[in-house]
This record gives structure tokens, C-alpha cells and sequence, in this order.
């Protein structure tokens, strides 16, 4: 998505606030783009007096969280048709997701919002489960708040080097991912466990 | 079937968690290898708080940032960067597109049929020429 990056800052360059939403928006919902590296170009506009940094970082929020709303809203609208077209309600293994989406919803929400592309995943994922809004919504938006916050602030910091840093952040976004997945994974197998063990009983 | 198909989804999740955990470990080393290059190239600095950095406001770039110049920059972002007056590369360039500040180097380069390492290399020595002058 490097090859992206380039057209995208001349984007962002000329529209500035406008198109910085419109491209956070997009992103959030599912499509994959370069966004840490711009974050991070944008962060050092910010430094050089181009781009405002609190607005900018409001207006990376909004468009992130409506990104986010938008995934949600669809699917926890038609997700439940879907579903049961497709069959999926009848796997196992979607049952004990579900079961886990929904007990562990804030800290799943909250932790791939720093996830790279497994963000709208989950997104998509916690309205198919049907994750209270509520819920969804604050714990989205902090994430969202504290990763926009953190890659700005770091472009913000190191200026006309920003470029050396999306590798870096790349890593970091795959290992939060990966976490995440281990985590929910764990959380099922020690539910499968304790099921397991009190039936044998 | 119910227990024994429970059986096989924790089987496949003990598989999964393995695979997962070794993707964890090489990632995590591919993290500390990136940051001691970052470190090794100076541009995290030890000696310089990244608080420090964080509320210092930066100044308008130099001449030695001149190499920083890239295709996508815009010619208003460029006057803005340097510290340029609006009409100084127009006139120096001899520049006639009508979107003039608002164009990135790459679409001026593909309206006058030029590349775009022609057009950053002169915009680079026309700032250059400036900030030195």
C-alpha cells in the first residue's frame, strides 16, 4: 500500500482537514490504507505550522469512530441475516466467539483500535455479535482518541524524519493484532476447559 | 459428537496458539531490530527528551533539509516549509500552471510532460539558491 502513500499526501496536502477525514473514514471502515504513515506526515505538518495538531487530531477521531460506527451499524442490521443464510450460526467455534466478543467486548474493542486492519474486523465482528453500543462506542473512541494521539505526537516530535518510522509502527500494529487474536483464542480454550472438565464431572 | 467436536475446536486452538506465539516472538524481534537501527541512525536520541522535543516548536526548515523535498509535496506546502515568498518559485521557475500553489511537483512534472525527479531537482535548487542567497 506504499505505492498509496505518495498521491495520498498530495491529497492531504491540498484538502488538508477534508481530506484527512475522508481518508480516516474510508480506512476505518475496511479499505487498506497507508494510514500510520500518513498520521505520521501529517503529525510533522503540524510541526512545521501546516496543519493545526489538536484539530487535526479531532478530526482523525471523527473520522475513525464513524468509521468504525458505520462497520458496526451494517452488520448489526444485517448481520443476522447473513448468518443465518450462510449457516454460520451452526459452527461451533462462531458460538464460542460470540460468547467472547461479548464478555470481553471494551478490552477487544479498545486494543485493535491499535491493530492496524483487525480494527474493523472487529468492528464488523461486535455488531454481528451484537456488543452493546454503548460499549462499543466509548471503548472505540478511546482507542481511536489514544492511537490518533500517539502516532501525531510522534510525527508531531520527529519532524522531516516521519518516513523512517511506519516500519516500526507496522510492527507494532502486527504485534498488537497478534496479541489480541491469542488473547480471545486463550479466553476460548479456557472456556472450552472449564466446560469440559465440569462435564466430565 | 458434542463433547468430541468441543475436543477438536480446543485441538485446533492449541495448533493456532503455537503458531501465534512464535509470529509474537519474531515480530517482536523485528520490533527491537527496527528500533536499535532508528537508535544506531540517531534519529531517536537518548540524550534528547522526547518531552523536551514534544513542546520545542519546530523552526523553518534549513538549507540542510532541502534533500527532504519529495514528488508529492505541494508548492504551497514547500513556501510554507521553507519559509519562501508565495510568487519566488513561480518566478524563478518560470512556472504557468494556474493551480500554482495549490499543485503537487508530480502533477506539474505530468502537465508539462517533464519527470518528477526534473521538477524536484530544480525546485530543490531554486530553494537552495534562496536560503543561501
Amino acid at each position: 500500500m506504499t505505492f498509496l502513500l505518495g498521491p495520498l499526501l498530495s491529497f492531504v496536502l491540498l484538502y488538508k482537514y477534508i481530506a484527512l477525514f475522508v481518508l480516516e473514514y474510508i480506512a476505518a471502515i475496511i479499505v487498506p490504507l497507508p494510514c500510520i504513515a500518513m498520521l505520521l506526515a501529517v503529525g510533522a505538518f503540524a510541526s512545521q505550522g501546516y496543519f493545526i495538531f489538536w484539530l487535526s487530531l479531532i478530526v482523525v477521531t471523527l473520522g475513525n469512530v464513524l468509521g468504525d460506527c458505520t462497520d458496526y451499524g451494517i452488520t448489526r442490521k444485517y448481520g443476522e441475516i447473513v448468518i443465518k443464510k450462510l449457516g454460520i450460526d451452526r459452527i461451533r467455534f462462531f458460538r464460542y466467539l460470540k460468547e467472547e466478543l461479548r464478555t470481553d467486548a471494551a478490552i477487544n474493542v479498545f486494543i485493535t483500535r491499535f491493530a492496524g486492519y483487525l480494527g474493523p474486523v472487529v468492528s464488523i465482528l461486535s455488531g454481528l455479535v451484537e456488543v452493546p453500543f454503548k460499549t462499543f462506542i466509548f471503548f472505540g473512541f478511546l482507542g481511536d482518541f489514544a492511537e490518533a494521539f500517539i502516532v501525531l505526537l510522534i510525527g508531531y516530535i520527529v519532524g522531516n524524519y516521519w518516513s523512517d518510522f511506519p516500519g516500526i509502527f507496522n510492527i507494532f500494529t502486527s504485534i498488537a493484532a497478534v496479541g489480541v487474536t491469542l488473547f480471545i483464542l486463550l479466553k476460548i480454550q479456557r472456556r472450552i476447559v472449564k466446560k469440559y472438565s465440569s462435564h466430565s464431572k | 459428537m458434542g463433547i468430541h467436536g468441543t475436543k477438536k475446536i480446543s485441538i485446533y486452538i492449541k495448533y493456532a496458539t503455537i503458531f501465534l506465539i512464535i509470529v509474537l516472538i519474531v515480530l517482536s524481534v523485528f520490533f527491537v531490530w527496527q528500533y536499535t537501527s532508528l537508535r544506531r541512525a540517531n534519529i531517536i536520541s537518548a540524550r534528547e527528551s522526547w518531552l523536551t522535543a514534544a513542546v520545542k516548536q519546530h523552526g523553518p526548515a534549513t538549507v540542510s533539509d532541502v534533500n527532504f523535498i519529495r514528488p508529492w509535496m505541494t508548492f504551497d506546502y514547500i513556501n510554507t516549509l521553507f519559509n519562501i515568498p508565495p510568487d519566488y518559485l513561480k518566478n524563478n521557475l518560470s512556472l504557468s500552471d494556474e493551480g500554482y500553489p495549490r499543485l503537487s511537483l508530480s502533477s506539474y512534472a505530468r502537465h508539462n510532460n517533464m519527470t518528477t525527479d526534473e521538477v524536484t531537482g530544480e525546485v530543490m535548487n531554486a530553494v537552495r539558491n534562496y536560503l543561501t542567497k
